[in-house]
């Protein structure tokens, strides 16, 4: 589909704009004290306190942001080959998933990260991010997991996806491989560590910055890092280390087999 | 219900899907949406216990094998949430024990506010699972589905065809894994997976293709509409950048924050109105809308009209610090929040 330099500057601009603002409503807990500072030290008070962070207003702001991204991504990258893939692909990943919810593994261990790695790092960043957000989106569906948390969980899947996309794609299979394995394990523990945001609002709450009222940027990243290594570092490790397991023991085969039915699809990469 | 003529799986299957809920989809959904944000707002225990026990009198009786042992998983999040907040929480009046201040976070008092504002927070944390739960419980995938707007048509048909092809991945998972084992294959280390998965996933892009040339047969994306994207495009622009903007400028100027984040919100919303109009739909035997469906949703938005009354509404909120006391409990919001119990009559008979 050929594309005008007005449409493509629209897009981009739009990935920014969506971008920064599910950004901002992940990193709202971390935000807040310093905006709630800024706000007292321009002088401005509101009669009642307004907290940024609140659950209900970041889960706004992230819900519209994916609704965007979905429909300008849908826009661009869409075509008959490309939805039957991304719909046969997600339903073989889904039916991982499955296995993984019948099956407990040790710590976070999920078998759907790669997939959506691999698919992401051979279809380009597009495909990955809507191979993410529409696995997770599904296996919700399947396994009757729909909540506040699957927005959170369709951005985070997404940008598995999408980063993959932009690897380097060196030569040499082992070179790649490790590449991706590594990768894999990053974003296992990137993964819970941007999933927690989702919750810590209501374990950590506003009430207990009342009575530290400059508890800066720093602080509360410190105080998020203690509740990661203590809550969630060994799962999210359990995860990092399946993802990276099975990179090594599937992802050569998966990816020449992908590779072939790129060419067989005549796929450009996007 | 055996009038049901979709396309469904064996028994036998783990998708085998539930048998139907008596109340539409769309009724469904409106009373999550109010359950959930009553249970985001109210920060008061007496009523998230109300909000609760009506997420569990929605629960479908007999589920398929995935349910999530929920009272267990309930149990455990009350207990974590409680540990965690007394662990690192260390204000409040009433003592239980203390550790050395000098103690790196751990140190300080151990108070009962702090385990009982976590235990507040563990059953808010409970009554949203569970009040999911009893949504997914209900709502059949299709269902779902057929929800999602039209304005994402493309990406609704590949949901579709994903929770299609599920059942028959699953039942080639198995064929596959037959096939493997009657040559003396066993699973035993990492990579005993894949003579499994990679033949899963050759049959599975091969029936992409499949599908993708019968979808360029019956003429799928056979027009090209590219050239009325631009307004579209600034549109979604503007809303998300309002709604942005909005989110920021709400901390100096209230009212003119919320203003702009409602004014972004409504242009999204109407941009996806506009762009499913373009692909408009049809349905084979729709389902009529029943009395019982205008009962639940108008009971649960009476519920939170009540509930946001501006007189009562101080009642939603509750903190146990500084110093624990009995919450308040205003007997409006109470029956308002008794109304959202409604869906759970019409289960079980």
């Amino acid at each position: 589909m050929l594309q005008t330099t007005t449409q493509r500057t629209l897009s981009t601009l739009l990935y920014l704009v969506a971008g920064l603002t599910g950004l901002l409503a992940f990193a709202a807990p971390f935000l807040t004290p310093h905006l709630l500072n800024l706000v007292q030290q321009t002088g401005a008070t509101s009669p009642t306190p307004y907290r940024p962070d609140a659950p209900l207003v970041t889960s706004l702001l992230l819900l519209l942001s994916l609704a965007v991204l979905l429909v300008e991504v849908q826009g661009q990258a869409v075509s008959a080959k490309i939805v039957a893939a991304l719909g046969v692909l997600v339903a073989v990943t889904a039916v991982l998933r499955f296995i993984e919810v019948a099956i407990p593994g040790p710590g976070g261990l999920s078998p759907i990260f790669a997939p959506i790695i691999l698919a992401g790092f051979v279809f380009g960043a597009r495909f990955g991010f809507l191979m993410g957000t529409m696995t997770l989106l599904v296996s919700a569906l399947i396994t009757g997991g729909v909540g506040p948390w699957l927005p959170y969980q369709m951005f985070a899947a997404g940008w598995v996806g999408l980063t993959a996309g932009w690897l380097p794609k060196p030569r040499s299979p082992k070179v790649q491989i490790t590449l991706l394995a590594s990768f894999g394990f990053l974003w296992g523990l990137l993964f819970g560590a941007i999933l927690n945001l989702y919750f810590w609002p209501f374990l950590n709450d506003g009430s207990l910055q009342s009575w530290q009222p400059g508890l800066s940027l720093a602080a509360t990243l410190g105080r998020y890092a203690s509740f990661y290594a203590a809550t969630s570092l060994l799962w999210d490790i359990g995860r990092g280390l399946g993802n990276a397991v099975l990179i090594l023991a599937l992802g050569y085969p998966a990816i020449q087999v992908l590779v072939r039915f790129r060419d067989r699809f005549q796929f450009r990469r996007n | 219900m055996p009038a049901q003529s979709d396309l469904q799986p064996p028994a036998s299957s783990p998708f085998s899907p539930l048998p139907f809920s008596k109340l539409d989809a769309r009724a469904w959904v409106v009373w999550v949406l109010v359950t959930a944000v009553l249970t985001m707002m109210a920060r008061n225990p007496l009523y998230t216990l109300l909000l609760l026990l009506a997420a569990l009198a929605a629960q479908r009786p007999q589920s398929s094998g995935l349910k999530l042992p929920l009272l267990r998983l309930g149990s455990i999040i009350i207990l974590f949430s409680a540990a965690f907040n007394l662990l690192w929480i260390h204000a409040g009046e009433l003592v239980l024990f203390r550790l050395p201040a000098q103690w790196p976070l751990v140190g300080g008092a151990y108070t009962l506010e702090a385990a009982a504002y976590g235990i507040i927070n563990g059953l808010l944390l409970f009554t949203l699972l569970a009040l999911f739960q009893a949504f997914g419980g209900n709502v059949s995938s299709s269902d779902l589905v057929r929800l999602m707007p039209g304005a994402l048509r493309d990406l609704g048909v590949v949901v579709l065809i994903a929770i299609t092809y599920v059942p028959e991945t699953h039942r080639q998972l198995q064929r596959i894994q037959q096939a493997q084992a009657i040559r003396g294959h066993r699973l035993r280390g990492w990579r005993d997976w894949r003579p499994v998965a990679i033949p899963l996933l050759i049959s599975g892009m091969e029936r992409a293709l499949a599908v993708a040339e019968a979808m360029v047969a019956r003429g799928y994306g056979a027009t090209n509409d590219s050239a009325q994207r631009i307004p579209v495009q600034v549109g979604l622009l503007l809303s998300l950048t309002a709604v942005c903007g909005g989110w920021l400028l709400a901390l100096w100027q209230q009212t003119l924050g919320w203003l702009l984040i409602g004014a972004g919100g409504a242009g999204i919303v109407a941009l996806f109105v506009l762009l499913g109009h373009r692909n408009p739909r049809t349905r084979y035997q729709p389902r009529s809308w029943h009395w019982r469906d205008s009962l639940v949703v108008g009971t649960a938005v009476l519920a939170l009209l009540i509930a946001l009354l501006p007189a009562i509404r101080p009642s939603l909120s509750y903190s146990p610090f500084p110093t624990l006391a009995l919450p308040p409990f205003h007997p409006l919001i109470g029956l308002a929040l008794a109304l959202l119990s409604i869906p759970g009559l019409f289960n079980n008979e």
